[in-house]
């Protein structure tokens, strides 16, 4: 009699994950964000460059700048997350798939398992395409990074990370509060809420706080110039993979003590 | 085989279950009934482990639920019509579920043929009426040919040719000595289809056995018609029974059976024009079984409230 492993219980997620239409159209609207807003603001950067403040200008990223559609695309891959397990219980079909697997913990691994891998896979190739159309509309007018270089390269491949860990993190929200909605909202607070209470706070602490928040370290991870107010590329990966391991973790040891 | 000992279940201060004793056999069809809300899906959901009980166990041949290392091999059921997601189709939502398990994929045309539903096997499930979401329900369940089934109402939604189907189903599945759970609210579809009954209700055993056994503990009535049913009603009420003048013509006797009727009757002189024992129905029965139950259960609440 076979038994249920961690392998088989990955390979019936993976059927689940891709036989609904929200995982393709999810991609699809992160494809379409990451892409179509990237090329949008480096088409107004280009078309602004000359008259462009000289500090601005100094400033200027191509990197981090042609990735911005990621601002939009992180809901997107948060609510992939999010409904990848909270489907399941808005339609019932949990009790289903626990009957199935009744060791809970291969169900939260073996979907964290199915949706990191397919995230990364699409988000990487989603920052290349970007990155690589933004240099293509800058060229010159507005000063262009290759990806032949380390830091640029790094910063572009953690822009996909970055989409990544934000698609787990949808994931364990949605373990921990199993509706839909709450998730979701719970989720946008976390990243457009947040620093916006921040910035009423006092500017001393808006200083230690700000670079603690998600979409902040975001911007850490793809920034190649290092703000002095950010964390490095580094360290903010593994704040912003602390946040999510500490609520997957959550997540899971719920899944596995409450009454489904 | 199930067996369910001291299983209490507690949800803040509402008793779903308390402390709950039966065990239900391989080779034929135990039917579970009771009210609604009397216990029966809090029971089933604990068998399968989805709820932790609060306190006592439930067990599948000796092993709780969350130990059985290949479930869909040892146990089936289909608590839920409704608990799949309805975007995906019919095959692939069978075909999750048996490689999670590790059942071949061709097992899923199987089931699919035998429910009846290989021709909307592609189909959205959100397409579905209630009575193919149902067969879907037993075709999973029957992925891995399981010894032990439980179903949850499984009647709802059908027609009448899927309730036949459905009964000689579970006859079927019975006779091939695996162990059948089917719950139901209705007694009349219990008393077709079930072998072995368990009443419960307000989370209590009620009572247990074969349906011969139900509707001879209740006792039934005898219906006497006579030449002078004064005169009878007398003597019987003398000799220990409860008479009731139902008309002129008729009385009904409760507490002795027919025959004594008869021997009082011949005793006293008195010539019998009608004589009928009745059986309580099934459903009076259950009635009567669960009454107290359903009673203080409205008295409760009332205490509550005021």
């Amino acid at each position: 009699m076979p038994s249920v492993t961690l392998a088989s219980v990955v390979r019936a997620e993976w059927i689940k994950f891709r036989t609904v239409r929200s995982t393709g159209a999810g991609y699809a609207v992160t494809f379409a964000l990451t892409i179509g807003i990237g090329a949008l603001i480096a088409a107004a950067i280009r078309g602004h460059w000359q008259t462009m403040d000289p500090l601005a200008k100094l400033a200027f990223d191509p990197v981090s700048t042609s990735l911005g559609g990621i601002l939009f695309a992180q809901f997107a891959v948060g609510v992939i997350g999010i409904l990848f397990i909270t489907s399941e219980y808005a339609t019932g079909s949990i009790r289903t798939t626990l009957a199935a697997t009744p060791r809970r913990i291969q169900v939260a691994a073996a979907k964290l398992i199915v949706l990191l891998s397919a995230t990364i896979v699409v988000a990487e190739i989603v920052v290349v395409v970007a990155f690589l159309i933004g240099q293509r509309i800058f060229a010159g007018v507005v000063p262009t990074a290759s990806m032949a270089s380390a830091p640029v390269l790094r910063s572009v491949l953690l822009g996909g990370v970055y989409l990544a860990l934000l698609g787990a993190f949808g994931f364990g929200i949605g373990l921990i509060l199993r509706h839909q909605s709450a998730a979701i909202s719970v989720f946008t607070s976390l990243l457009l809420v947040v620093p916006i209470v921040v910035f009423v706070l006092p500017q001393s602490w808006q200083d230690s706080i700000t670079r603690y928040e998600p979409s902040a370290l975001g911007r850490a991870m793809m920034s190649t110039t290092s703000p002095p107010q950010l964390f490095a590329a580094w360290p903010a990966t593994t704040v912003l993979a602390t946040y999510v391991i500490v609520t997957l973790a959550s997540g899971a040891l719920l899944l596995v003590h409450r009454d489904a | 085989m199930i067996s369910i000992a001291h299983l209490t279940k507690r949800y803040g201060h509402t008793v779903a279950v308390d402390d709950l004793n039966f065990e239900v056999r391989p080779g034929v069809v135990t039917g579970f009934l009771g009210p609604n809300g009397s216990g029966k899906s809090t029971t089933m959901r604990i068998i399968m482990g989805l709820d932790a009980p609060t306190a006592g166990r439930a067990t599948i041949n000796g092993r709780p639920y969350r130990d059985l290392k290949s479930p869909l091999h040892e146990v089936g059921a289909l608590l839920d019509a409704g608990a799949v997601h309805p975007g995906r189709t019919a095959r692939n939502h069978l075909r999750a579920l048996a490689v999670s398990n590790g059942i071949a994929v061709r097992r899923v045309d199987e089931v699919l043929e035998f429910a009846g539903i290989a021709s909307v096997a592609n189909k959205r499930i959100s397409g579905f009426s209630l009575g193919m979401a149902q067969r879907l329900g037993i075709a999973a369940a029957l992925l891995g040919d399981p010894p032990v089934l439980l179903f949850d109402e499984p009647v709802n939604g059908l027609d009448p040719e899927g309730i036949r189907w459905i009964r000689e189903f579970f006859r079927t599945l019975a006779h091939e000595g695996r162990t059948v759970f089917v719950s139901s609210h209705l007694m009349s579809e219990m008393a077709v289809s079930a072998d072995q009954i368990i009443v419960i209700g307000r989370g209590h055993l009620i009572t247990q056995g074969s349906i011969d056994q139900l509707t001879a503990s209740v006792g039934g009535t005898v219906l006497v018609r006579s030449a002078d049913n004064q005169r009878l009603r007398v003597a019987l009420e003398r000799g220990g029974a409860t008479v009731v003048v139902s008309n002129d013509e008729t009385i009904t006797v409760t507490g002795v059976e027919a025959e004594v009727v008869g021997t009082v009757a011949l005793a006293i002189g008195v010539a019998l024009v009608e004589l009928t024992p009745r059986r309580a129905s099934l459903e009076e029965v259950f009635m009567d079984l669960t009454a107290g139950a359903v009673e203080y259960s409205s008295a409760a609440k009332a205490t509550q409230h005021a």
